[in-house]
């Protein structure tokens, strides 16, 4: 899964660094890394709903650094099937 | 042959004083520049009165293709004289100096300049002449691209008296620093910071004396354009990235929007990195084609603080620029490596910015005060608005 955060000016303020910092995290501690690429970008066009995450084809809006963790279980583990 | 004329002072003050000694003056007349540094007498507000004055004379009146000797007699009977030493005094150093490096280097009392031509140093010829009772050296300067000229306050020499050095710091061993710590790509910001910070080392950061460093270098054109903002009008994107491509030299790209265009239109795609060298400052991304590609209006800002330090004669670190983040990165294209700075701005607004510090007009603003800042470091500067 190529799992793509977007680094654009409001999803910047909005925290990117630490929802990176929290993914790059959780795919170490579980052993992800064959499963799942981090990648940044700019602008998802979902610039009111940032953070915006993209994994693959699917969005996963308003992330932060306080929910990075259980949004990643909640709405991106499911995705890897 | 048309060069850029480029010139950058570094300044140190006699420590504890607020006021510096000596001062720097630039004049821009048709394509000849005038730099003046000047060294007043003492320290703290009565030389920098006298140093003010003195720079401020010179530079207008030379600038204007007034003789020297004018010049002299109207400093001489301009200057307050001094109540200790009952004299009116202050040094200078001054380049007048045309786009093909052709001029004159006209010098009283300050140190002799300091020629750096392919990573060597030397004196320069130096001719002798009185003029109402003064000592004056003239050079004829004929400079070639890559040259670089120093002239400094008497500042440089005594650096270190007493302290690291018994007898001060030696020509012979200023212009080894120079040969030693001079790259052919360092501006003349960025000269004259390595020698004042050096200065200040040898001070153990109290200056002793008031100590300024002032660089002429002749260079290339060396032109960057840079891509900020999507237009207002979308059926204006392919003419305004055309025209933006059309421009030789370097390319820079900053805004998620405005990289996103430039791609499409270039039919190439946009990735981005995924470190932070700085936690501030977003990670900058990549299109084959543009050097550099960086979000927009957090990273202008910062690229904005860092013009700020640049021009503040103080900082002897301003020009170092060798952080990896998106703004260090595009400081250093603009600063170090460009004469020339075109700036295409678009107007378009994103709504989802409203009420953040990063709408717009925010960023039409730091876009101006940054151009601003370009210009007052001598660049050549444009700015279209689309």
């Amino acid at each position: 899964m190529i799992l793509s955060v977007c680094v654009g000016s409001s999803c910047h303020l909005k925290g990117s660094y630490d929802v990176i910092e929290t993914f790059k995290r959780l795919i170490a501690e579980r052993g992800l890394a064959d499963k799942i690429e981090l990648r940044a970008c700019f602008c998802l066009n979902r610039c009111s709903d940032g953070v915006a995450v993209k994994a693959d084809g699917n969005y996963i809006l308003g992330v932060n650094g306080a929910n990075a963790e259980q949004k990643f279980d909640d709405e991106i583990l499911p995705l890897l099937g | 042959m048309s060069y850029f004329i480029e010139r950058g002072y570094t300044s140190l003050n006699h420590v504890g004083e607020e006021l510096c000694g000596d001062r720097v003056e630039y004049a821009v007349n048709g394509d000849v520049l005038t730099a003046v540094l000047c060294d007043g007498m003492g320290s703290g507000v009565k030389a920098n009165i006298l140093a003010t004055l003195s720079s401020k004379i010179l530079c207008t009146m030379l600038s204007a293709g007034i003789p020297i000797k004018d010049c002299i007699e109207t400093l001489i009977a301009s200057l307050p004289v001094c109540k200790v030493r009952n004299v009116a005094y202050a040094t200078f150093s001054v380049f007048l100096i045309n786009n093909e490096g052709k001029g004159d280097l006209i010098e009283f009392d300050n140190p002799a300049a300091i020629l750096i031509r392919n990573g060597e140093v030397s004196d320069l010829d130096r001719e002798k002449s009185v003029i109402l009772g003064k000592n004056v050296y003239t050079t004829k300067l004929n400079l070639q691209a890559g040259d670089a000229v120093i002239v400094t306050s008497d500042g440089v020499e005594h650096a270190g008296i007493g302290m690291m050095m018994n007898f001060g710091w030696e020509r012979p061993q200023i212009k080894e620093y120079l040969k030693r710590v001079v790259k052919p790509t360092m501006s003349a910001r960025a000269i004259s910071a390595a020698l004042a910070g050096e200065c200040n080392e040898l001070y153990m950061y109290e200056p002793g004396d008031d100590t300024t460093v002032l660089g002429i270098k002749v260079r290339e054109h060396a032109v960057t354009s840079v891509f900020v903002g999507p237009p207002i009008h979308k059926e204006d994107d392919a003419q305004y990235v055309a025209d933006f491509m059309a421009i030789p030299g370097k390319k820079a790209v900053c805004g998620g929007t405005s990289s996103q265009i430039v791609a499409r239109q270039l039919g190439k795609e946009v990735s981005a990195a995924v470190d932070f060298p700085d936690k501030d400052i977003p990670p900058i991304g990549y299109i084959d084609g543009i050097d550099l590609t960086t979000e927009g209006v957090v990273t202008i800002r910062r690229v904005l603080e860092l013009s700020e330090n640049y021009l503040n004669p103080a900082d002897t670190d301003a020009a170092t620029l060798n952080k990896r983040d998106g703004a260090t990165l595009l400081a250093k294209m603009l600063f170090e490596d460009s004469t020339d700075v075109h700036f295409f701005v678009g107007q378009s607004q994103n709504h989802a910015h409203d009420g953040l510090p990063i709408e717009t007009r925010m960023k039409l603003k730091l876009v101006d005060k940054l151009a601003d800042n370009l210009k007052k470091m001598g660049k050549i500067v444009t700015v279209r608005y689309n």
